[in-house]
């Protein structure tokens, strides 16, 4: 008997149990990001922490590349397409620009003024990629990028991110360093679009070369 | 009891109480309609009323489904759909439509009539019910003497329609989910009709409209009028979730073990007569349990208290005498703890179902009973003083059984001296 009614009592007792943890549970709010409608949580703090090995997709300053097909020839699955046309021989459009890594693991885009190898213990002048001007010490510097001449017409630099496996290789190769894994978080992580066509990144800007109103570029090439 | 179970007492209060009500209804309100040819005008009332039913009530399913899956999404932290309509209350819809437009398939080795018939079985049975439960003084389609005898037999035939289904399926699942179901409503209904019988000793009637006049106010409701109502409402409630396969009484629909149970060849609009029928089935064990139980369209304060004049005295006597409001938002809480138990309690096993039933509720059912036949015997109808002893009696036994007779059972049983027997009725 005893038994009996201790059944009876516990199966009440722990359904009530049971449900005063649902209950509570009801009343709080809920987890649930309305994601692509609602995109408040990510003010919130490390809501939107990336992770460190997070590469973000290919960007290309297509001004410093030189078309030497590099990154085409080492894609492991051939998502690079790049056509090119040479200028006469003894010509070139411009100079590639420097990029100039400190040490502190920050990278800098630009020219340098003078002598490209700078010796110990000089400020070296850089003439940003954004028109500014930046002083460094040569201490700071840990390495350099040549400047190369450009003598090809880019008529097409095309990269399909819908094939790109985000392996990085091209962006070793290049030796200008104007192809990049660029992970600017403004952009955010949505790469995906509603139609494949929009994955094929097209670099290509062939409006660069009509305008000979690019004196700038020129006239830093000249130097 | 008014009642005598002859064939010509039988036919006597099918047809002529629902005459008398219909002609009942054209005197008072439509006296226009009296000009018309005798029959006419009350068969036209008839109609109306059939038609709002059948209009109104597949609507309510379209609300529960929503207000399932808000709850159910609110217990687990989510927020449930959002995309259809403004914090998706269109979404049930949205869904029909889905359901209407898809393939209406027919298993080839089916019984292809007792396929295509048992979901319309179903579906009207559990429709035929809403015809005799009272939302209201004179928002009733059919006041039946034996109105509750009549729920009983007429939901009753849902398992039919399961059996149908399940068999016209020629699949394991469907014919497994069936036999379950047949063995699970056909148990439950014993304690359902047990704790009925309880209600109608004491309201000495089986006219849904009768059982409620007598519960004016909330001391005056059958749940609090003995101890022993108090318990058979519980027990009548739990057994009405085990009736409509709730969780978590839902083994003919076990989703991880008979993938849908009795329906799982339907689709298209025939499984959606299913699941309209499951949600109407839900409101309609709640709203028998409110009128049986919980007052029915009676309010919390009784009538005679409420101020006699003013605006005040006015709207809440129409919203009392009415009764709709009280009805629908006493059912709904029901319908509201019928979807909180589901998503707090895992499914039970076959045998713990069956041990539930006819080693728990039967008894308590028959103790039930015993104790309001006791009662009647003891305290004359309906005194006040019956009513105290009976409230009284009720919050001390709570407070006995929880504060201190908890403490020496919440021990646990003791384990079953023989294993190996429980073991062979567990197969069965």
């Amino acid at each position: 008997m005893r038994h009996y009614l201790s059944n009876i009592y516990l199966g009440v007792y722990t359904a009530l149990v049971g449900m005063r943890i649902t209950f509570k549970q009801m009343l709080q709010p809920s987890v649930t990001h309305q994601y692509p409608y609602d995109r408040s949580f990510e003010q919130k703090k490390n809501v939107r922490e990336i992770p460190k090995g997070y590469r973000g997709k290919l960007d290309n300053r297509i001004e410093d590349c030189i078309g030497c097909k590099k990154c085409e020839l080492i894609c492991p699955v051939d998502c690079i397409t790049i056509a090119t046309q040479k200028l006469p021989k003894g010509e070139r459009l411009w100079d590639s620009m420097n990029v100039v890594h400190l040490k502190d693991r920050t990278e800098i885009v630009g020219n340098i003024e003078g002598d490209e190898k700078p010796a110990s213990n000089t400020t070296v002048t850089i003439n940003t990629r954004d028109d500014r001007t930046v002083n460094v010490s040569s201490e700071e510097i840990a390495n350099i990028v040549e400047r190369k001449p450009v003598i090809f017409y880019l008529d097409q630099f095309d990269i399909d991110m819908s094939l790109c496996m985000y392996c990085g290789l091209c962006t070793e190769v290049c030796p200008t360093e104007c192809l990049i894994m660029f992970d600017n978080l403004s952009d955010g992580v949505e790469y995906s679009t509603f139609d494949r066509t929009d994955l094929i990144y097209e670099f290509a800007k062939p409006e660069m070369y009509e305008q000979p109103a690019d004196e700038s570029t020129e006239a830093e090439a000249a130097d | 009891m008014p009642l005598s179970l002859q064939t010509e007492n039988l036919h006597q209060f099918f047809v002529q109480s629902s005459e008398s009500w219909a002609q009942r209804f054209v005197q008072e309100h439509a006296p226009v309609l009296t000009h018309l040819p005798a029959p006419l005008g009350e068969l036209l009332i008839m109609l109306a009323c059939c038609v709002i039913f059948v209009a109104v009530v597949p609507l309510l399913p379209l609300g529960l489904v929503l207000a399932e899956r808000k709850v159910s999404a609110h217990i687990q932290d989510r927020v449930g759909p959002m995309r259809v309509g403004p914090h998706g209350i269109l979404q049930t819809l949205a869904d029909g439509v889905k359901l209407i437009f898809k393939e209406d398939h027919i298993p080839r080795e089916g019984d292809k009539f007792l396929f295509v018939v048992s979901p319309y079985i179903i579906f009207a049975c559990s429709f035929a019910v809403f015809a005799a439960i009272p939302f209201g003084q004179s928002i009733l389609v059919s006041e039946l003497n034996i109105g509750i005898f009549y729920i009983m037999a007429i939901s009753s035939v849902i398992v039919m329609g399961v059996i149908m289904a399940g068999w016209a399926s020629n699949s394991k699942w469907s014919l497994l989910g069936a036999m379950r179901s047949a063995a699970q409503i056909v148990s439950y209904e014993i304690p359902i009709g047990l704790c009925i019988l309880t209600v109608v000793m004491l309201a000495q009637s089986l006219n849904m409209q009768e059982i409620v006049k007598g519960q004016d106010g909330i001391g005056n409701w059958l749940i609090f009028r003995t101890p022993f109502t108090f318990i058979a409402f519980f027990v009548f409630f739990v057994s009405a979730i085990a009736e409509v396969n709730r969780t978590p009484f839902d083994l003919p629909e076990a989703e991880s073990e008979l993938v849908a149970g009795f329906h799982t060849e339907y689709s298209g609009m025939r499984f959606a007569l299913f699941f309209i029928a499951e949600y109407a089935n839900m409101f309609a064990v709640s709203a028998i349990a409110v009128t049986l139980f919980l007052g029915g369209w009676h309010g919390i304060v009784p009538t005679e208290m409420l101020p006699e004049s003013g605006i005040l005295g006015f709207v809440l006597r129409a919203i009392t005498l009415s009764g709709l409001l009280g009805v629908v938002i006493k059912t709904l809480f029901l319908v509201f703890v019928m979807m909180w138990i589901r998503w707090t309690l895992p499914r039970l096993r076959v045998d713990q179902l069956m041990n539930l039933c006819w080693k728990y509720f039967i008894p308590i059912s028959f103790f039930n009973i015993l104790g309001v036949g006791i009662w009647g015997l003891i305290f004359p109808k309906d005194s006040l003083l019956s009513i105290i002893i009976s409230i009284v009696a009720i919050i001390l036994g709570l407070i006995f059984t929880f504060g201190v007779l908890g403490k020496s059972l919440s021990k646990g049983p003791e384990p079953p001296p023989n294993s190996a027997e429980r073991r062979v009725s567990a197969t069965t």
